[in-house]
């Protein structure tokens, strides 16, 4: 999914790490906003998300030179990713923020509605399911919630996000699974069903 | 036994083969596991559909801009503001102070014609080179105003310009009609007068020229470093 972009900003990213520092402002602005949208669900305040991204670029381009992967993209959101569990760690007042992810071996639970509602598939874009989705993501293990949100919003392989949140590709798809079964038994709870399509 | 565990990889392409092909022929004969599959589905859907936060402000860093350039832009607009500030302040000073001293600077001024006329005075009554060639005989024109000198009207002769120009600077200088000019002054006080008054008026005069440029060239400074920051 990302492969096409690669190849495309393959020219800046050479440039940057040559020290052209608009080449790297380039780079930059087209992460920018896919960086704050998931460091601001990590973090949950825009302030905050706003400090890690800026951060988070700012360390990219000092240690540009050293970035030898095959993805710039991955290398700079795993330094985002970095700001923003930093970020969590020095704020651990904050306990609706959990950060210990549950143990691997904690049984998988697939919630039934008391009262079946509409048909999961078929509120893919309704107003509310979206608002139940981002309430439930919100109460996800932080753990949980990084890895789910690097592969439904932004996309990337189990391989590319074990090396962003530096676990083994076994941890990512088990954090994957859980994550999205709780959302699933979110949108249940409230009603929804699914099918069998 | 249900592949639980697998249904997401399964969905996101991400089982090897053989993997892939058992959850495949579980599928296949297990509608729970398809509806399951398909609310996975449905769910990824859904968290990939959300709408994106967008910043309040731009998060990208300038490195490709000094470091030193916002701050030197913030201190061009604050001195061109003080500069204009000072421009205006020195203006107004120095109209109050030609306004004030319009009935007190006649004094200064006023010893100036008589130092022409005390001059020229002292030329005739010591019969200097004009005067001179005139006691010995009209031999030509002399003296700084190129009139012939007669030999017995000297005094005629001068006076008419004399007095007229004394009076033109009277006029000028807005100064009432000045006391009789008196002959035992010997000139040493009024060019004192007249050299310091000179120089005084000058830096008054020019100083808030000067601000209102400084002012016009840190304003046109901190527009070229705004521009380019904004490029940046």
């Amino acid at each position: 999914m990302n492969a096409p972009l690669e190849d495309a900003n393959a020219g800046l990213i050479k440039q940057a790490r040559a020290g052209d520092a608009r080449a790297f402002e380039a780079l930059a602005r087209e992460v920018e906003r896919p960086l704050y949208r998931h460091v601001q669900r990590i973090v949950g305040e825009s302030a905050d998300a706003e400090d890690c991204v800026q951060d988070a670029l700012f360390s990219a381009w000092r240690s540009i030179r050293a970035f030898e992967g095959d993805s710039f993209r991955a290398w700079i959101f795993r330094i985002a990713t970095n700001r923003a569990l930093d970020r969590l760690r020095s704020r651990k007042r904050h306990p609706e923020l959990p950060l210990d992810p549950p143990a691997d071996d904690a049984e998988i639970t697939w919630a039934e509605p008391a009262t079946p509602g509409p048909d999961l598939v078929q509120i893919v874009g309704d107003r509310e399911a979206l608002a139940a989705v981002e309430a439930a993501l919100a109460t996800l293990p932080v753990d949980q919630r990084t890895v789910l949100l690097l592969r439904d919003i932004e996309g990337f392989a189990y391989e590319e996000i074990a090396v962003i949140t530096a676990v083994e590709i076994g941890t990512v798809k088990s954090r994957i699974h859980r994550g999205r079964l709780a959302v699933r038994n979110a949108l249940v709870a409230k009603g929804w069903r699914g099918s069998a399509g | 036994m249900h592949p639980l565990e697998d249904l997401s990889a399964y969905l996101d392409g991400e089982l090897d083969g053989g993997r892939r092909a058992a959850v495949e022929s579980h599928l296949a004969a297990c509608d729970s596991c398809r509806t399951r599959l398909a609310q996975l589905r449905a769910t990824a859907r859904l968290i990939a559909a959300l709408p994106s936060p967008v910043p309040a402000r731009s998060l990208v860093p300038r490195v490709a801009v000094p470091i030193w350039l916002a701050p030197l832009r913030t201190l061009a607009t604050i001195g061109s503001g003080a500069a204009l500030f000072l421009f205006i302040a020195s203006a107004l000073t120095t109209s109050v102070t030609q306004t004030s001293s319009g009935g007190a600077a006649a004094p200064a001024l006023a010893p100036q014609p008589e130092q022409v006329q005390s001059d020229r005075a002292r030329g005739i009554a010591s019969a200097g080179p004009s005067g001179a060639a005139g006691a010995a005989g009209p031999a030509g024109p002399s003296g700084p105003t190129g009139v012939p000198a007669p030999a017995f009207g000297v005094a005629a002769s001068v006076s008419p310009p004399q007095k007229s120009a004394t009076e033109a600077d009277r006029s000028a200088a807005g100064t009432p009609t000045p006391t009789p000019f008196v002959r035992t002054d010997t000139g040493t006080t009024a060019p004192t007068a007249v050299a310091l008054g000179a120089p005084e008026r000058a830096p008054t005069t020019l100083s808030p020229l000067l601000w209102l440029a400084l002012a016009i060239v840190l304003a046109a400074l901190a527009l070229v470093l705004h521009r380019r920051l904004r490029s940046a």
